[in-house]
């Protein structure tokens, strides 16, 4: 239940919406999730509950400038308001989804059918209820572009503790092709900020995304990003989450494989340190026959960092010859750090190949005595052996300038971290 | 070079080393023989500098310096080289980008500037000659998925790129046919000059008809309890050890 004065402040928001309406009191019930929800358990957010936060900003976003590789499409969402720059090429729509849904009548039906959301949490109710803007990213059928969009994703608030809800959505039609990259970070002297974002994507038959997300917020920013990808037939996903700083990062990503013939990469990369936590929570549903996911999750845990990982596979009963892989590898780097795992596969069907493996554990004592009898130092033997355990999910990242930025950025923290510690 | 002496050295409450006395000089070979469990390998490690074991008693110097004061990097920055029974797997770490942060670390110690790109690969090439090693090995991540020949190999090869001043090799022949055997021993007497000693720790005679010792020590229960030229290698082979140890024993 939420603080009276905080419930207050919600219920004067007034709703028109039914559905937004109805949302909300699903909020009210429960606030913020607290470890009392067995999904929130090792990621409470019970300490927002006693924030009177604004629910609403007019703050103005000065320019946010690009990277001198962008020049693909630019999107800009500053405090849930999404804006492009530049023009788009053919093919490619974004528009709200209010016009979206006028433009797709046949699609509209199919989309509200689409599989329920499971972890019906407080967060995605909250975002539900308070959305101001969702808006639509449209790729026709066949279209293809081969360089990235970029999409700057940024929270700021100077004046008071704001809570921001932000939506946007990805529709593939069929035989379509692209890669979005979403650099998500905060104001640098920014007040406390609640983000909860919601994606939802829908990659139709035989196309292919490649989904980067990058997130680098300030240490009052506490992000909540619920990923939903539905995968029609023969459609490809290449989906990465780099969580390199935050006060608290919660991911929810869901991948729905509704086709067969579908392939679903999920691949994670955390450093939490100081205070940080990091919270990975992901679901593959394999729902149709003949698909393959490969999850492979890492985190080097730095300072006296959390880190959760939670990986649910389900294989539906019609789901038969499904190739379902997940793995989580984690180290430990400082002894006051903390990494809870837990893997969980449902398997209903009865000829599918199905494997998971999770490790947490500390440096080798013998690598490291190894590597110090060749005259390597103890704090450079921990650098090397850490920067090649994280390395091996960047490799994965195509895109060399991506590739580079995110390395030399990740290196930095581990780096930093094990100076500031040693 | 080396001068041990009465070095005692215990892991947890167990004594292993109980009063050692050894000296290798410049341009020496020396082999460390004796049965399983006689202390062979705690030696090697000891002087290598792992944590795993308490020196009780005695003192190592090396050089002048006092060993036992230094850490495993700095006794390698000394000139300390131990190719190990067991090289380490180390994932994700190639052995050239290995050696290169070993090297340039080494330097750096040394007051000595950083070599650079062009500067390694020359050197390497020429170091890759000494055990016939082949630049796709050097290329992968150190010691994971290699054979059993080619971790040693690939041992001898650091050690050439290293140029210690007193080698220890622990065991280096164990697990190795003998071709490789050959070749490692090749690359070891390739890199003896008179400016440097090998330590060579062995339970075989094996290695000994590659690498010819100066002086042999029989190690047993913790102690060297013979020392004799290449000859006494040739009686332990014949022999065993077993009439050494009854004649401590009577």
């Amino acid at each position: 239940m939420l603080d009276t004065k905080l419930a207050e402040s919600l219920q004067q928001i007034d709703l028109i919406d039914e559905n937004k309406k109805l949302a909300l009191s699903h909020f009210l019930a429960k606030g913020f999730p607290t470890h009392r929800l067995e999904e929130w358990k090792y990621a409470s957010l019970k300490s927002l509950n006693d924030v009177s936060w604004a629910w609403q900003t007019d703050q103005k976003i000065v320019d946010l400038g690009q990277p001198a590789w962008q020049n693909g499409g630019l999107f800009q969402t500053a405090n849930g308001h999404t804006t492009v720059k530049g023009s788009l090429p053919d093919g490619i729509l974004f528009l709200s989804w209010e016009e979206f849904s006028k433009a797709n009548a046949d699609f509209m039906p199919i989309f509200e059918m689409r599989n329920p959301i499971l972890d019906q949490n407080p967060m995605y109710d909250l975002n539900t209820a308070l959305i101001t803007e969702s808006n639509v990213l449209w790729v026709k059928k066949g279209v293809h572009v081969s360089l990235p969009f970029l999409h700057q994703f940024f929270v700021d608030s100077t004046e008071k503790p704001l809570a921001v809800q932000s939506k946007l959505c990805i529709y593939m039609e069929s035989d379509a092709e692209i890669t979005w990259i979403e650099q998500q970070f905060s104001g640098e002297h920014s007040q406390e900020i609640m983000s909860n974002y919601v994606q939802d994507i829908w990659v139709g038959e035989r196309s292919k995304l490649t989904l980067l997300k990058d997130q680098d917020f300030g240490p009052t920013t506490t992000q909540v990003d619920q990923t939903f990808i539905f995968q029609q037939t023969d459609s490809w996903v290449d989906m990465f989450t780099f969580s390199v700083n935050a006060a608290y990062l919660r991911n929810n990503l869901h991948f729905y494989i509704d086709g067969p013939g579908v392939m679903s990469n999920l691949n994670g990369l955390y450093v939490p340190a100081e205070d940080q936590l990091m919270d990975s929570h992901t679901v593959v549903d394999h729902r149709m026959p003949h698909s393959a996911s490969n999850e492979l999750y890492k985190g080097v845990l730095l300072g006296n960092s959390v880190g959760v990982f939670n990986g649910k596979i389900f294989v539906r009963p019609d789901a038969q010859k499904t190739n379902a892989f997940q793995s989580c590898k984690n180290v430990l780097a400082s002894d006051r750090a903390t990494m809870n795992t837990k893997p969980q596969l449902e398997i209903w069907a009865d000829d599918v190949k199905c494997s998971h493996g999770t490790t947490t554990g500390q440096l080798s004592d013998e690598a490291l005595f190894y590597m110090r009898s060749r005259g390597i130092s103890e704090s450079s033997a921990r650098t090397l052996l850490l920067l090649a355990f994280v390395q091996q999910v960047i490799d994965k990242v195509l895109n060399e300038d991506i590739r580079a930025g995110l390395s030399e950025k990740i290196i930095n923290k581990i780096q930093n971290s094990l100076e500031f510690n040693a | 070079m080396l001068s041990v002496k009465n070095l005692h050295a215990k892991i947890g409450e167990k004594e292993i080393l109980k009063g050692i006395n050894l000296e290798v000089k410049a341009g020496e070979v020396h082999a460390i023989m004796g049965p399983n469990g006689s202390g062979k390998s705690t030696l090697a490690s000891v002087l290598a500098g792992r944590t795993d074991y308490d020196v009780t008693e005695g003192s190592v110097h090396f050089l002048g310096k006092d060993l036992l004061e230094l850490a495993p990097e700095e006794r390698a920055g000394e000139g300390l080289f131990l190719a190990f029974q067991y090289p380490v797997e180390i994932p994700g770490v190639s052995t050239t980008n290995f050696m290169k942060s070993a090297v340039n670390e080494i330097r750096k110690y040394r007051g000595e500037d950083s070599m650079d790109a062009v500067q390694f690969l020359k050197m390497f090439k020429e170091k890759m000659a000494y055990v016939n090693i082949d630049q796709s090995l050097l290329s992968r991540a150190l010691n994971e998925g290699f054979s059993g020949g080619e971790k040693k190999r690939n041992e001898i090869f650091q050690m050439a790129v290293l140029n210690p001043k007193l080698a220890i090799l622990d065991e280096t022949d164990s697990g190795l046919d003998i071709d490789a055997l050959r070749i490692v021993a090749e690359g070891v007497n390739k890199l003896k000059n008179p400016e440097n000693a090998t330590i060579i720790v062995t339970h075989y005679q094996r290695l000994l008809d590659y690498i010819v010792p100066d002086f042999v020590h029989v190690l047993y229960n913790g102690r060297i309890v013979k020392s004799g030229t290449k000859e006494l290698a040739l009686e332990l082979e014949e022999r065993g050890y077993d009439w050494i140890i009854s004649a401590l024993e009577n």
